[in-house]
């Protein structure tokens, strides 16, 4: 009954983690509701003794039950039976589920496909938990399955996980065990009578010997816990961890049949397809001219899809630090066309960490902790987010004569090396389609323009955004089959064809230049694009466009001037252009002397980029780092001690020397008691006290730092006694040793406290007189651990464990007085 | 003692006279420097001491030299089953001249009254003379005689075990504030004792050291020793630990308190200080408590002596703590 409450309970506290899922609630109240069906089904199975074979479908039955009144109601036979048609709307919804899933970035909308899916997978998790944990009795085991559920968050999210869900979700966790400890120790035994109960009502079983044992099973899993989540936050070494960190920066793992929601590639069709065009971000620029704006530079192609190295954002590369380092490929002899332009990013944009900026970025103005990526000149920042942001961008874009273009070079071996590298299971047909639509004889530039052509007339290739799939599989697909796609198949495709034709590429993804609206240039979701990158020696990376443009292709997207067959022609590459004022309709850019002038874009961040942020300080002193961090709180003890011995110093050199006073104190027979004059001598001297005592605390902390003690029915004069025999110490040490103890006498249990000798020197002597008498590693131990501070330092703990203990022995009286009371209204009813 | 350099000039006197009568003593009793000083201490605690061994260790010897060696008068009393209370207390008899009853003082009046083998007369004897001891004044036939200070019994006994005893009821121990044993000498001190006791007694050559108002003045400086707060506390602490010691039947009663502190006064003020320290209470706990306790079944099952129990009380019990500043 506990046991299955408590699966229940735990369940639910795991589904919290995935909050940052989701957008809205929604998710969470159908998923509650889940549970508590699973739950209830588990408890009825119980009160009714089912076999527990039986439970697990009976759940099953309960949770579809559950789903076709919430979701398939109208079907339904009376909400609640399903019928055949509530199933089909079930799977149908399931379906569409799914495709939302791919199609969205978290957080998703809910969606009712999208919400049927949480709260089955949700419902099946429960289910499993309950199996494990309540039939089989094995609660332990029963973490797996929670544990999935909590690395759905962790895999699909780039952030890390909050602590504080994962705070609950452990205390969920800990609480299924807990129960099932409980419910194992009652089967010990049970108290037989509690005599003095007052009645026989509750005599609940094994609570005493339980109590206990749950006492300290919640210390453990509370340190455990506060553990868990203390340590990684003390240990800088730990913070950018792997674990939590997927997403663009990791995406080279395959994709099996996993979803990657965080892919670039993805995030970009969702925005694509958003029903709503939100505004992600306006420019203007000093030449008025629009701008494609590249977010991303995707290197890597696996055969399955382009994803992203690492990017390296070195502290010398920051923003702030000037301009960007030199595009890579320029040569300075390459006219440019150098641009301002001032980028606004939308409020409403989340989580966008890679900044759009038109390519090559010279230098970037912007508040915060932004780097560059040397290589793709890629901006980005490891802690700061840019919604809301305004930045400023200058660039000195190539503008390259078609002469120079087909007179490049080779590109340089490190550039080959990276952008041009094939996976081995490239289909051959896709090799051969790139030979086909190229001349032999034809430069690298002209085999770029010629793939271009291929894509956007030549080919037959038609937009659409109903094309799902960028796999290998689907890339042969297009471009041999169903030739239907968008941006992204032709960015992609026109990369690995260009690489298959040994010219660098890359795919860039961001936004198009996107809509003049009076001046300024609106870059909306629908604007998110992808294009290819090649690389010209000499001139660097140049921006191709294979998707068709218009209102049958990427509305705004824009053919470079200097890609176009006009242009290779005559030569013109004019940097004057002017500007387009047309909308979105433009089909294809009718200016053969404007250079970027169509570009639109638009792209909206993508959600969670999470990327390990090269601080220029390599692992080695990330773990010196970590090191000195367990160093420095391993030293905590000796820094306390060696605070407390200057204390007590500083308080021995203040009150030394006392009054002649002592043994001439009081005159007169034998008979005479004179307590008055004693009051007086003593409240003459206060500050001696002070002094006497620090000498007698620190003697106390040395004796034990040094592994000697005193036993608590030791007084002063007997421990200076038997120190100096056991230890023989020589006449002076004996002598200082016994000055010491008769003042902490006299101070303790006479009258007066006595004369104060030279308690600093005295107490220095018998200091070394004692470890002079210990080995060598005792002294060691005394000044880096000192026993003194930890003994101290655990009583301290201790009376800590007990106030918590007092106040769970004050709940519990409580809760008993409280049983009693309800127990003792019991039996008078009967 | 490690440390005693610190004799207050006030004490300097007490110190000295004590210091005579110990010598005194010891000239008489070889090699039983602690009892004799534990003696000193009772004596100068206005206590009475219970001396404990077998017969011929020179209890009788040292209860007469003490006697001896302060000028003040002394009685002794050899108890037999049949003594009779008023052979202690003294009679009235009627006095044919004056036609009156005159009371005549029994051996109880004098300073110090040696009570030898006190277990061989019956209770009702033994009673008499420990009332005397705890009132310090003696009823007969309704008049009332007080007995002149200092009053000290010093009484001996056989063990228990011996043939003819009656032993002490505990209520009548617990007047006693220090009970000793003599234990045999060592083998050098029982060599010089042959060679001195060989001729004559050297209690016939023991000359008076201190007069009675002597005495009275030690003992009015004894009063006069200061016991702070904390080492009151630790006797406290001392005798509760008896009562709860599941080794023991029977803890110390509130008068072995009181009878404590006051010994241990005596036993600072014959260190020279005048001031108690928790070293007095511990070198005390053993004489001055032991015999009041019972031992429970199990420690007598272990054979476990109240010595030891409260020996390990007294390494148990922990000692004033200095104030934390």
């Amino acid at each position: 009954m506990r046991l299955t409450a408590a699966a229940g309970v735990a369940t639910g506290a795991v589904a919290i983690a995935l909050y940052p899922l989701f957008s809205g609630g929604a998710w969470f109240w159908s998923s509650l509701g889940v549970i508590l069906v699973v739950t209830g089904a588990g408890l009825l199975a119980g009160r009714y003794t089912m076999p527990n074979w039986l439970v697990p479908p009976l759940q099953l039955l309960a949770v579809l039950i559950f789903l076709t009144a919430a979701f398939a109601r109208e079907q339904a036979w009376g909400v609640l039976v399903p019928t055949v048609s509530s199933v089909r709307a079930l799977g149908g919804l399931l379906a569409t589920g799914f495709a939302d899933i791919q199609r969205y970035a978290a957080p998703v909308p809910p969606n009712p496909g999208i919400v049927l899916l949480t709260c089955g997978g949700v419902g099946l998790i429960a289910i499993v938990v309950d199996l494990l944990a309540v039939r089989m009795r094995r609660a332990a085991l029963a973490g797996l399955p929670l544990l999935t559920l909590f690395t759905v968050p962790a895999a699909v999210i780039a952030d890390p996980i909050n602590w504080l869900a994962f705070i609950i979700a452990a205390a969920g966790y800990l609480g299924l065990l807990a129960a099932d400890g409980r419910e194992r120790i009652s089967h010990w035994g049970r108290a037989v009578l509690v005599r003095r109960a007052p009645s026989f009502v509750a005599p609940r079983p094994s609570d005493a010997e339980a109590g206990t044992l749950r006492m300290s099973g919640k210390r453990i899993g509370f340190a455990a816990v506060a553990l868990a989540v203390l340590v990684p936050a003390l240990l800088p070494a730990l913070e950018p961890d792997p674990l939590f960190g997927f997403g663009v920066g990791n995406g080279r793992g395959r994709g099996g049949n996993s979803i990657s929601v965080s892919n670039p590639m993805v995030s970009m069709r969702g925005l694509l397809s958003l029903p709503e065009n939100s505004t992600v971000l306006s420019y203007t620029s000093s030449d008025g001219l629009s701008r494609y704006l590249r977010t991303y530079a995707l290197d890597i192609f696996d055969g399955e899809q382009w994803t992203m190295s690492d990017p390296h954002g070195r502290p010398e590369d920051r923003t702030s630090e000037g301009p960007l380092p030199a595009p890579p490929g320029l040569a300075p002899a390459t006219p440019v066309t150098r641009a301002t332009t001032t980028i606004a990013v939308s409020e409403d944009v989340r989580g966008m960490s890679f900044l759009p900026l038109p390519y090559p970025a010279g230098r970037v103005d912007i508040e915060g902790d932004w780097r560059s990526d040397r290589d793709t000149l890629m901006v980005f920042s490891a802690r700061e987010t840019a919604e809301g942001m305004t930045y400023r961008v200058t660039t000195a874009e190539p503008s390259p004569t078609a002469e120079a273009l087909r007179a490049a070079g080779p590109p340089p071996a490190s550039v080959g090396e990276r952008y041009l590298r094939l996976p081995p299971g490239l289909p051959r047909e896709v090799r051969a389609l790139a030979r086909r639509v190229t001349k032999d004889d034809a430069g690298p530039y002209e085999k770029a323009i010629q793939l271009q052509e291929f894509f956007t007339k030549e080919g037959g290739f038609t937009y659409s955004l109903a094309t799902r799939g960028h796999t290998g599989s689907a890339l042969a697909d297009f471009l041999l089959r169903s030739r239907t796609g968008y941006c992204e198949q032709f960015a992609a495709s026109m990369a690995v064809l260009a690489r298959v034709l040994g010219i660098p590429a890359r795919v860039a993804i961001g936004y198009t230049g996107g809509t003049n609206v009076s001046g300024v240039w609106q870059v909306r979701a629908h604007d998110s694009h992808a294009w290819p990158e090649l690389y010209f020696e000499g001139t660097g990376w140049l921006r191709f466009e294979p998707t068709p443009a218009g209102s049958a292709g990427q509305g705004t997207a824009s053919v470079p001037v200097y890609t176009r067959p006009q242009v290779t022609t005559d030569g013109s590459d004019g940097p004057d252009s002017t500007p387009d004022t047309g909308s979105s309709g433009t089909d294809t850019p009718r200016d053969p002397s404007a250079r970027s002038r169509d570009d639109r874009t638009l792209q909206r961040d993508l959600t969670g980029v999470p990327v390990a942020v090269d601080e220029g300080v390599p692992v080695a002193a990330w773990i010196g780092l970590g090191l000195l961090a367990v160093l420095l709180v391993a030293l905590v003890p000796a820094a306390l001690r060696w605070e407390l011995r200057a204390r007590r110093r500083r308080s021995l050199s203040r009150g030394p020397s006392g009054a002649p006073g002592g043994p001439s104190g009081v005159p007169g027979g034998p008979s005479a008691p004179a307590p008055a004059g004693a009051a007086e001598v003593r409240a003459g001297r206060g500050a001696p006290e002070g002094a006497v005592s620090a000498a007698w605390a620190e003697l106390d902390d040395a004796l034990c730092d040094y592994g000697m003690g005193r036993l608590p029915s030791e007084s002063p004069r007997a421990l200076a006694g038997r120190l100096a025999g056991q230890h023989g110490f020589d006449a002076d040490e004996a002598a200082a040793l016994t000055r010491i103890a008769t003042l902490v006498e006299r101070m303790m249990f006479a009258r007066t406290p006595g004369e104060t000798g030279p308690l600093r020197e005295d107490l220095r002597l018998v200091r070394r007189a004692l470890a002079a008498r210990v080995t060598r590693g005792r002294r060691i131990r005394a000044v880096l651990l000192p026993p003194s501070t930890l003994l101290r330092m655990r009583r301290a703990g201790g009376r800590l464990l007990e106030a918590t203990e007092r106040l769970e022995g004050a709940r519990l009286r409580l809760t008993a007085r409280l049983d009693g009371l309800t127990g003792g209204r019991l039996t008078g009813r009967v | 003692m490690a440390v005693t350099h610190d004799v207050s000039p006030r004490l300097d006197e007490l110190v000295v006279t004590a210091q005579r009568i110990h010598q005194a003593i010891e000239s008489v009793i070889e090699g039983k420097g602690d009892v004799v000083r534990l003696t000193l201490t009772v004596l100068l605690a206005e206590g009475h001491l219970l001396i404990e061994d077998v017969p011929g260790v020179g209890k009788t010897m040292l209860a007469k030299a003490l006697a001896r060696s302060i000028d003040c008068p002394v009685r002794r009393i050899q108890f037999t089953p049949d003594l009779l209370p008023s052979d202690i207390t003294g009679v009235s008899a009627y006095n044919q001249q004056t036609r009156e009853f005159e009371f005549k003082p029994g051996p109880v009046f004098a300073n110090i009254v040696v009570g030898d083998e006190i277990n061989r007369a019956s209770p009702k004897t033994q009673s008499a003379l420990l009332e005397c001891m705890e009132e310090r004044q003696v009823t007969v036939d309704g008049s009332t005689y007080v007995l002149e200070g200092p009053f000290m019994v010093i009484a001996t006994q056989n063990p228990i075990e011996m043939e003819g005893t009656y032993p002490l009821p505990e209520a009548q121990r617990d007047r006693f504030t220090a009970r000793i044993a003599m234990g045999y000498p060592e083998a050098g001190a029982e060599l010089e004792m042959l060679d001195v006791h060989g001729a004559a007694s050297p209690l016939d050559k023991l000359e008076p050291v201190a007069t009675t108002a002597e005495v009275r003045a030690l003992i009015d400086a004894v009063r006069a020793v200061y016991v702070s707060q904390p080492v009151k506390k630790y006797a406290v602490d001392l005798v509760t630990a008896t009562r709860t010691s599941p080794d023991l039947r029977l803890g110390a009663s509130p008068r072995s308190t009181l009878q404590l502190v006051r010994a241990a006064r005596a036993h600072a003020a014959l260190s020279g200080r005048d001031y108690v320290i928790p070293d007095d209470l511990q070198e005390l706990s053993v004489p001055v408590l032991a015999h009041r306790l019972l031992p429970s079944v199990e420690a007598q099952g272990q054979r476990r002596m109240p010595e030891q129990v409260v020996a390990e009380l007294v390494r148990r019990v922990p000692v004033p703590e200095a104030p934390a500043k």
